[in-house]
């Protein structure tokens, strides 16, 4: 094997990390992009007894954005095993407890669940902040594209942007500003 | 990450080159009037003062209102007109519809037609419910989204296929029988 084979049957078989920034991201609609990545579907030399999925650190967990009334309308459930162990966890009183635990369950959810699912989630790394241990981020080699726009805030739009903006709507020459 | 996703409010600055539609006239100035008190002696003076319209070399100029006008047999609002793909987002147009605690201007200010005023409206909620022009709200609110109520503090986001639904599918819908 020459040496340009070798390092192509290296570069081949390397598992990537990839980064992917889950601000202002729906997580049900990113944990089907996250999937990909983590079983190694993106590759064509994928097969299910090939062990080719790459590793995948979410950022910013804490800033994930769900649809209209989900905060509140999802619940997670839960049962002890003991009679009367049953219990539903509305989304934002889980997201206080645990901000990583929505993406986490969202992708394990989305999932096909056989053996190896449990070991495709140990590839998965959340953290709910920016800050993420130097070892992982020195691996980080590919960033992937963010489902939805970040919007921005109108007082994060500088001043002087906002007045230069074109105007729509224009006051009733009667009208008493407010 | 920023560089990875595209300018959210290019489509307006197409809007501003190509299209030349508004019914509102250029040629004379519009004046609004604002409140102003002031004290003259003992005496408390309250006048209703015409100043010109803030930013008013910024509306969006039109050219050809006069065929526009007769191609069109309904009257439609400046709104239509200019038929923007407005989003929730895009506070720099939705902020232009409210007043200074956040409240959506009436429709004999705005000029909208029913089915606008009602769009702009609701997306005017929602930009508000997703905190996203929290300087724009009542005095006694706190102005930082992180710090509201429960499963207010948390990111929300919208879709404006919604608007005109009469009833907004539930998530629970699928284990009714
Ligand atoms: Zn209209």
């Amino acid at each position: 094997m020459s040496a340009a084979k070798r390092v192509q049957q290296w570069a081949t078989f390397a598992r990537t990390w990839h980064i992917f920034d889950c601000k202002w991201q729906d997580p049900y609609q990113s944990a089907n992009v996250i999937k990909k990545y983590l079983m190694g579907l993106h590759k064509p030399i994928y097969h299910p007894m090939n062990d080719c999925g790459d590793v995948v650190v979410c950022i910013n967990s804490r800033e994930i954005a769900l649809r209209g009334d989900e905060w509140r309308k999802r619940a997670y459930f839960h049962h002890t095993g003991y009679p009367g162990g049953a219990s539903w966890t509305l989304a934002w009183e889980l997201h206080n407890k645990d901000p990583t635990m929505i993406i986490k369950k969202a992708v394990y959810k989305s999932m096909k669940g056989n053996l190896q699912r449990r070991h495709t989630m140990e590839r998965l790394f959340i953290y709910p902040g920016e800050e993420i241990p130097d070892d992982v981020m020195q691996n980080v080699s590919n960033q992937i594209r963010q489902q939805r726009l970040v919007p921005q805030r109108l007082d994060h739009i500088p001043e002087d942007e906002v007045q230069q903006y074109p105007k729509v709507m224009e006051y009733p020459s009667d009208y008493v500003l407010k | 990450m920023a560089l990875l996703t595209k300018t959210p409010f290019s489509f307006l600055r197409n809007a501003v080159i190509s299209t030349s539609i508004r019914t509102i006239s250029t040629t004379k100035q519009l004046n609004i009037k604002e409140i102003r008190e002031h004290k003259d002696g003992n005496k408390l003076i309250v006048e209703g003062v015409t100043v010109p319209s803030p930013r008013m070399e910024l509306l969006v100029k039109s050219e050809k209102v006069a065929e526009e006008v007769l191609s069109v047999e309904k009257p439609t609002c400046y709104l239509c007109k200019l038929d923007l793909d407005v989003k929730h987002t895009d506070v720099l147009i939705l902020s232009q519809f409210v007043r200074s605690d956040g409240c959506m201007l009436p429709r004999r200010v705005t000029g909208l037609c029913r089915r606008q005023q009602k769009k702009v409206s609701k997306m005017v909620t929602m930009a508000q419910k997703a905190g996203l022009m929290i300087n724009l709200t009542p005095s006694y609110c706190k102005k930082d989204p992180k710090l509201r109520y429960a499963y207010k503090k948390f990111n929300t986001y919208f879709d404006e296929k919604t608007i005109f639904m009469k009833r907004i599918p539930d998530q629970r819908d699928k284990f009714k029988r």
